[in-house]
């Protein structure tokens, strides 16, 4: 059992009356990368603000290494770096600068330096910019370069926060790749997503977190294997559907759990779908509810979500 | 590794100010322009039995300059805040007091960088019109004076930038700041003018305002119209000692919420 690097205790903060995050208890372990799935606002980025001792936590702690957040401050960020979901960029500066910069002040070396930098600003695509002024950059750019400041640093853990929102889909194919080259080297990675395919295939654990609550944390595929129902079946209706049309779609045998994500969009939880579909099909009919389309999918970690609140992480967002 | 970190961020401050260079030199020609027509209009009107106002008042445009470009570490330290790029200086692997102290050091060499060409027309003005040449050790006296009060002022404005949360309020509290020190201090006009205007009170706080001792101290060896007194040095380091410190707390403990 590999032990945590990063230990979550009770973890809280509250600004005024809002609850950002409430009581959180997390372990990360050494060399792995965990994954922080949630809503928009469930509280994951004043979650590693507080890990990074920008943040003060309201109750509780957090031990980055052998260190106290609380209590030594300036010994836990010597084993941290963090790369934010808002590029903080002066428009003033180059690429080159900012990292050449921030390469310094983390104590690499120069002749070392010169090697990562051009390294970097190949991998995420700004070689050819990087003597340009930011001011003239796209989000896109800029959040690059936010992200190529964690892959200079290289630190023991890597708390990155949202690192591919605004980059191409291309991009963020090498973006994924250097975060696990960059775990495979020996870093532990954080790393906070509102992307459920982002949270899938990078992340070695997910924890999926709501309104600043821990709701579970696995691995993606026991995740998705845990939800009651090994399938999911979605149908869009002509019509609006009934409460009491739904508890009959509940009963039917081999369905466990019925979602109404709109008041015309079921998601049908559920075993061996392909011998219920015929079944659900009629029903339908029968009730002279036309039917628009239907999808068997496998769970996703939407669904997983689903599971624990209600609620898709979309409409969660939109609350 | 103190020093390192301390000079990493001081670089990253100056690189900044450099950036200005052209909008700095401008600044610089506005002040020189100011001491100018100073030069022919109120050595006319003012009364003669202060002296010649020029001579007066090239020392206080110096401080001015000196005070103008300390403090405008808070303002940029202040729009770091609003923009929450102060989310990454507080997330380096640096200590907080080497942050604090870098910054508190870099406000204020960019102070004496930006008041050095006013200091030497200064010179120049004092040799031709007074005749007076300062030796090379009273010329360092004077900056390392000048470089207590950049420091207490740069110390000061960072510690306003971080206690305070909306431009306003940054830019109010400035003001007030500004009014104060200059209004009540030897900057503008001599003690005995204040003492014979103004209220008990503010003649006190002009004599041990930190402003008017730099400038006294100065025209002391530039105009040798007055000696130094002990208070003054001491004034100028108590200045700077309290600011640093107050920049350094407001780093420590507000800064991070
Ligand atoms: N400085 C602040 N002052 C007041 N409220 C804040 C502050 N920072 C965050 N919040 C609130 O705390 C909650 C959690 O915010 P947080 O930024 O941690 O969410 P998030 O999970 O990172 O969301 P997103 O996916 O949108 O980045 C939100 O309701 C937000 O409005
Ligand atoms: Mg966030």
């Amino acid at each position: 059992m590999p032990k945590p690097i990063i230990r979550i205790v009770n973890l809280t903060k509250k600004f005024g009356n809002l609850t950002a995050v409430d009581h959180l208890n997390l372990e990360i372990e050494e060399g792995e990368i965990l994954g922080l799935l949630g809503p928009n606002g469930a509280g994951k980025t004043t979650t590693l603000l507080m890990l990074t001792t920008v943040l003060r936590p309201t109750e509780g702690t957090a031990f980055v290494g052998p260190y106290d957040v609380t209590q030594e401050p300036d010994k836990a960020r010597t084993l941290v770096g963090m790369a934010f979901q808002d590029p903080k960029v002066l428009w003033v500066s180059t690429p080159w600068d900012i990292l050449n910069w921030h390469a310094k002040v983390c104590g690499i070396p120069s002749n070392e330096r010169e090697k990562r930098l051009r390294w970097v600003l190949e991998e995420v695509g700004l070689w050819n910019e990087r003597r340009k002024s930011v001011h003239t950059f796209s989000g896109g750019m800029r959040k690059r370069i936010e992200v190529a400041k964690i892959l200079v640093q290289r630190p023991k853990i890597a708390i990155i926060d949202e690192p591919t929102t605004q980059i191409d889909i291309v991009g963020k194919h090498r973006i994924w790749n250097m975060i696990r080259s960059l775990r495979d080297e020996g870093s532990t990675i954080l790393l906070a997503t509102n992307e459920l395919y982002e949270a899938d295939v990078l992340s070695d654990r997910v924890a999926i977190i709501h309104r600043g609550k821990l709701l579970v944390c696995d691995n993606p595929k026991k995740l998705k294997d845990s939800i009651p129902g090994g399938d999911v079946i979605e149908v869009v209706l002509g019509k609006d559907v009934s409460k009491k049309c739904l508890e009959e779609v509940e009963r039917m045998n081999r369905v466990v759990d019925v979602l109404s994500t709109k008041p015309n969009h079921l998601k049908i939880y559920l075993n061996k779908a392909e011998e219920v579909l015929p079944q659900i099909t009629e029903f339908f009919l029968k009730m002279r509810i036309p039917i628009k389309s239907v999808q068997m999918s496998e769970p996703t970690l939407d669904d997983v979500f689903a599971h624990y609140t209600g609620l898709t992480i979309e409409e969660a967002e939109k609350r | 590794m103190a020093v390192k970190a301390i000079l990493y961020i001081m670089e990253r401050d100056l690189r900044y100010f450099f950036r200005y260079k052209w909008w700095l030199a401008g600044m610089v020609s506005m002040n020189l322009a100011d001491l100018f027509i100073m030069a022919v209009v109120y050595t006319r009107m003012v009364d003669p039995k202060i002296g010649n106002y020029f001579l007066f008042f090239s020392p206080g445009i110096t401080i001015t300059a000196l005070f103008a470009a300390a403090f405008m570490i808070g303002r940029e330290i202040n729009r770091e805040i609003r923009r929450e790029i102060s989310h990454y200086m507080l997330s380096l692997p640096i200590k907080r007091w080497e942050l604090a102290f870098g910054r508190v050091l870099a406000g204020a060499v960019r102070g004496i960088i930006y008041m050095i060409p006013l200091l030497l027309t200064t010179l120049a003005v004092t040799a031709l019109l007074a005749g007076n040449v300062p030796s090379a050790l009273e010329i360092l006296t004077i900056i390392l004076a000048l470089f207590l009060i950049s420091i207490g002022t740069s110390g000061l404005s960072i510690t306003i930038a971080v206690s305070t949360t909306s431009f306003e309020k940054y830019v109010t509290t400035r003001g007030v700041v500004y009014y104060v020190l200059f209004f009540c201090s030897t900057v503008f006009y001599p003690l005995k003018f204040i003492e014979s205007v103004m209220p008990q009170a503010f003649a006190l706080i002009a004599k041990y305002n930190p402003l008017s001792c730099g400038a006294d101290l100065a025209r002391s060896f530039l105009l040798r119209n007055q000696s130094i007194e002990l208070f003054m040095p001491l004034d100028l380091m108590v200045f700077a000692l309290i600011f640093a410190s107050a920049a350094l707390f407001a780093y420590m403990k507000i800064m991070q919420k």
